[in-house]
């Protein structure tokens, strides 16, 4: 009878251990889950996306690597790193949209009815097509930035009220920037269909001016 | 206790097949067409997921150096040592910074239990993290991250079928943005019915699982992704 007990115990830990194992495993690979679940396009897009960021990895750790060994020689020789560190403040001061940039990009043009959320989408679109810097009429967008909605129609970036027509201009590559705002399925035909009575233009510039983040 | 070892094979080896049979179960859409394609391709977007965590402890590996490098010359001039002051305070605004402080996190996910709405299971989340998001910068956040992914200038959300990127990372359920910054004003914001009317409605209709916590200490990740503008120059 005892022995008979024990097994019994020891089997039903091992049933909750079998159990354990499986979902433990499973946690781990909680991505992979969603991903069995996703179709072909869908995961020929994830790999295209994850092939693109790694790109930019290496190509920044290459960078890096360069600049590492220049700032190690200037050390050694005893001329300290002022090169190195001004030319960091500079990609900083960019990268935390606090410094004016220049560049070539695109420009979206909205007239007519329009609202935070989908600001904030179409801001979310670009970065994601790779935009560096992004002003939505003279407002910056920062690190840090809202959208809310204005008074009668107008639209809130940073508690600031910015008036339609509105023109959102992005930094970044032309080509990349235009075909992913355009393209079939892309997020300005969808809002065509959504705001019927509003204007959308998208252009390719030479050269756009954005100004730094506004102080707060 | 021979015995006792005995049955523990095959009762393991049991558990161990009701728990797959229910992970199976729990599948649906996974008899659909391009069936075939699914294993190789999902198996390679594994595979270049784990590549890019690997480059991006590299970079932070070399970031890490470059920044002991800087501070040693900043020991040796005076003029890199105020450069260095200017740098430290960008990263920190920036996002390039781990962040600590008091703080919300509000998480996301479909609800799982049985019952819930078969049409929010492979639902994109990701506009309602974005939303979520813009509350907390709303609210006064000084630092926001979706799971360890910390929110930047360049940061963007989205979905590719339900899987949500985030900084070009693909980050896995539930989803928790945390923000670290006043409480009391972000949950102003969350709370006030105006904001978030999509998100608060799903989870009245229980198709989505939404909870908020404020919490006294939260530490955020810094940024580790590229920076580098290649068409953004400084004027």
């Amino acid at each position: 009878m005892r022995t008979r007990t024990g097994a019994l115990a020891v089997a039903v830990m091992a049933l909750f251990l079998g159990v354990l194992v499986v979902s433990q495993f499973r946690s781990r690979e909680a991505y992979s889950r969603t991903l069995q679940q996703e179709t072909p396009e869908q995961l020929t897009r994830l790999i295209a996306d994850l092939n693109d960021r790694n790109r930019q990895l290496r190509s920044e750790i290459f960078d890096l690597r360069l600049a590492l060994e220049l700032a190690q020689g200037s050390i050694a020789s005893g001329r300290g790193s002022l090169e190195g560190s001004e030319k960091q403040l500079a990609q900083l001061r960019v990268f935390a949209a606090r410094s004016r940039v220049t560049g070539p990009g695109i420009g979206v043009r909205v007239d007519g009815q329009f609202d935070e959320r989908a600001l904030s989408d179409l801001v979310n679109e670009l970065r994601n097509a790779g935009a560096e810097a992004i002003a939505v009429n003279e407002s910056r967008v920062g690190p840090r930035t809202w959208f809310g909605p204005g008074s009668s129609g107008t639209l809130v970036v940073d508690g600031r009220e910015v008036r339609g027509p509105w023109m959102v201009r992005a930094i970044g590559d032309p080509d990349v920037l235009y075909v992913a705002m355009t393209r079939t399925g892309g997020i300005v035909g969808q809002f065509e269909l959504i705001y019927q009575r509003t204007r959308f233009t998208v252009g390719r510039e030479t050269t756009l001016d954005l100004p730094a983040v506004s102080p707060p | 206790m021979q015995k006792g070892l005995a049955l523990m094979f095959p009762a393991v080896l049991f558990g161990f097949l009701v728990a797959t049979q229910w992970a199976t179960l729990a599948l649906p859409g996974s008899q659909d067409v391009g069936i075939r394609y699914i294993d190789p391709l999902s198996g390679t977007v594994t595979r270049l997921q784990e590549e890019q965590t690997s480059l991006k402890a590299q970079l932070t590996d070399i970031r890490a150096k470059l920044d002991d490098l800087q501070r040693t010359a900043a020991a040796q001039s005076g003029a890199v040592r105020d450069l260095q002051v200017r740098i430290e305070d960008l990263k920190a605004t920036a996002g390039l910074t781990e962040a600590r402080g008091e703080g919300v996190v509000v998480t996301v996910d479909t609800v799982r239990a049985p019952g819930a709405k078969e049409q929010e299971r492979g639902v994109c989340l990701a506009p309602d993290l974005t939303d979520i998001v813009n509350a907390a910068w709303r609210g006064g956040a000084r630092a926001v991250a979706v799971n360890d992914e910390r929110l930047v200038v360049s940061s963007s959300v989205y979905c590719v079928g339900a899987t949500i990127v985030v900084n070009g990372t693909i980050v896995s359920a539930p989803f928790a943005v945390s923000a670290v910054g006043p409480p009391a004003t972000i949950l102003g914001v969350i709370d006030d019915p105006t904001q978030l009317r999509d998100l608060k409605r799903r989870r009245d209709q229980l198709a989505i699982d939404l909870r908020v916590t404020r919490s006294p200490l939260l530490t955020l990740p810094p940024y580790t992704g590229p920076l580098s503008a290649r068409s953004a120059k400084p004027e």
